[in-house]
């Protein structure tokens, strides 16, 4: 393998470790619309920061930041909607924004679109560091509150009512959501963050016993999506996006039929 | 909320038009066992929901220790809370994720440690102790998920106690539990309140659930208190009439009780 790849194999795992650990609180927080959500807001920050002639990277990133964080202020007792109800509707209005300002911009859209499918093959140095410590900083919060994350994912409710700080969590969770997926949506395309996102914690979900357990196994399937959908696109010479979601979605079809071959770990 | 009195006056919530609960004043005595019943959709669960500063009233004020929870920051009122045990209904809690029953149980002891602080072993012998108290100690290393309705509520009452609680709420605790674990639940909800002396409001569209020790009891009908008192005196068929729109009456079975259809022999069915 040419050397070119060790690049591009190292930020596919980065990404992965992103998005499996991610996932666990988005899935287990019944959120995982709130990954593409997130992604077409950070899309549409992309569309706008390019218009304004903004910085691409850190425009996005902001917006897509401030607009999770806002998710916090719908409480699960006083919302009247499904919460992922009221995110279809937000990200219905932020699809809207990045094709009106597609519409109004005059140059290319092959930057934009990319953001659809990810760039991966084109990883630069700079992404790469931007992604690791992007990472380092999500396992660092994930550390720092693992007893409040652990009473959020279990019940909002009991957390609020018996003094958790979980807004204060909730919305600093969200907005490190928000950045990471922002960093990593030029690699890896709003479509497959979704995947990424999804498919490893909902499979480690099936096979694991305790959170410790979940968020290990999320990780990894993570990154095996990643590395393992990249390599078969290299040696099979296949569309590189397209095999790590069909990589992430074996995973999960491979954990789920574990769980009913060999039983559950509970 | 840390046993001390709660006192709300003039509570008026309104989430759109209408009002759902409406109370001129209600006073909660540290150390009562309070039962707070009424049928479907009556406000029960938002009047314990207001106790615990989870729904804020358009009006009122909801009072303990001196504070006026409707109007302390969010950062205070997570102080004010730390000491309340709240047992939400099912569709309240993610039964579906793989926590072990010791992770639930842990989770009590999240809001007595600050922020950015692990849990310390001290914890986890309180979290232990619970377990083992509650009769849960085979179960310690098994998924939430994988035990039984009636267990799984007792995890979550051990959660509550990890907390050492000055107030125990439960929301619809016994709901869904078969006759046996209604009972059980019950009885240890008792059994703890008569070791601790904390202040206990368990909300029940049964009334039959609620413990010999609930002395009082609060009956809640199209947001409002209809009745409130001693358990077998308040509940008159005619305020039961004026609750269910059915013609109803009371009958103790032992030290419970209960309330069944008028002209109705206590075998039969129909108590709620």
């Amino acid at each position: 393998m040419d050397p070119f790849f060790h690049l591009i194999l190292v930020a596919g795992a980065l990404a992965g470790a992103s998005c499996g650990l991610l996932g666990v609180y988005l899935v287990g927080l019944r959120l995982p619309f709130v990954g593409i959500f997130i992604s077409h807001t950070a899309m549409a920050g992309t569309v706008y920061a390019l218009l304004l002639g903004l910085n691409p990277v850190w425009g996005p990133a902001v917006v897509s930041a401030g607009a999770a964080m806002s998710l916090a202020a719908l409480r699960p007792e006083r919302a009247r909607l499904d919460p992922n109800v009221a995110l279809a509707i937000l990200f219905s209005l932020m699809l809207g924004l990045t094709f009106l300002g597609l519409g109004l911009g005059q140059g290319s859209r092959t930057e934009i679109l990319g953001l659809l499918w990810g760039s991966l093959l084109f990883v630069q140095t700079k992404s790469v560091i931007v992604i690791g410590v992007v990472l380092a900083v999500l396992v660092v919060f994930a550390l720092a509150f693992s007893k409040e994350l652990k009473v959020l994912l279990f019940s909002r409710t009991i957390a609020a009512a018996t003094g958790v700080h979980e807004t204060f969590v909730y919305a600093l969770f969200l907005g490190l959501c928000g950045v990471i997926l922002a960093v990593n949506l030029p690699l890896v395309g709003g479509l497959m963050i979704f995947s990424l996102i999804t498919n490893p914690a909902a499979a480690a979900y099936q096979v694991c016993r305790g959170h410790r357990a979940v968020v290990v196994t999320s990780t990894g399937f993570g990154i095996a999506s990643a590395v393992g959908g990249f390599l078969a696109s290299y040696y099979l010479n296949l569309p590189t996006g397209a095999c790590i979601v069909l990589a992430s979605t074996l995973v999960f079809a491979a954990a789920a039929a574990h769980r009913a071959l060999a039983g559950t770990a509970d | 909320m840390s046993g001390s009195t709660l006192v709300l006056s003039e509570v008026r919530v309104r989430p759109g038009r209408r009002t759902v609960l409406q109370i001129d004043r209600l006073e909660i005595p540290a150390g009562a066992f309070v039962g707070i019943i009424g049928p479907n959709g009556a406000g029960k669960t938002t009047l314990l929901k207001v106790c615990a500063g989870l729904i804020r009233p358009r009006s009122g004020s909801v009072v303990t220790e001196g504070l006026d929870l409707t109007r302390v920051s969010a950062w205070r009122k997570c102080e004010l809370r730390r000491h309340i045990g709240y047992i939400p209904q099912v569709a309240e809690y993610n039964a579906d994720l793989p926590f072990t029953l010791r992770e639930v149980v842990a989770m009590g002891r999240a809001s007595i440690r600050p922020l950015l602080r692990a849990l310390t072993p001290e914890d986890f012998e309180i979290v232990d102790h619970w377990i083992e108290a509650l009769g849960l100690g085979r179960r310690r290393g098994q998924t939430f998920r994988s035990l039984s309705g009636g267990e799984q509520q007792k995890a979550l009452i051990a959660r509550a106690m990890a907390q050492d609680p000055r107030v125990l709420m439960l929301d619809e605790a016994c709901a869904n539990l078969d006759f046996h674990w209604k009972h059980e639940i019950s009885d240890l909800v008792e059994q703890l309140y008569r070791q601790t002396q904390m202040t206990v409001l368990m909300v029940s569209h049964e009334v039959g659930v609620l413990p010999p020790a609930c002395t009082r009891a609060i009956l809640i009908a199209a947001g409002r208190v209809l009745a409130d008192g001693v358990v077998g005196q308040v509940l008159s068929p005619e305020v039961l009439q004026r609750a269910y729109h059915a013609d109803l009456t009371t009958v103790t079975l032992g030290e419970r009780t209960h309330i069944i259809r008028a002209q109705q022999d206590t075998g039969a069915g129909g108590r709620f």
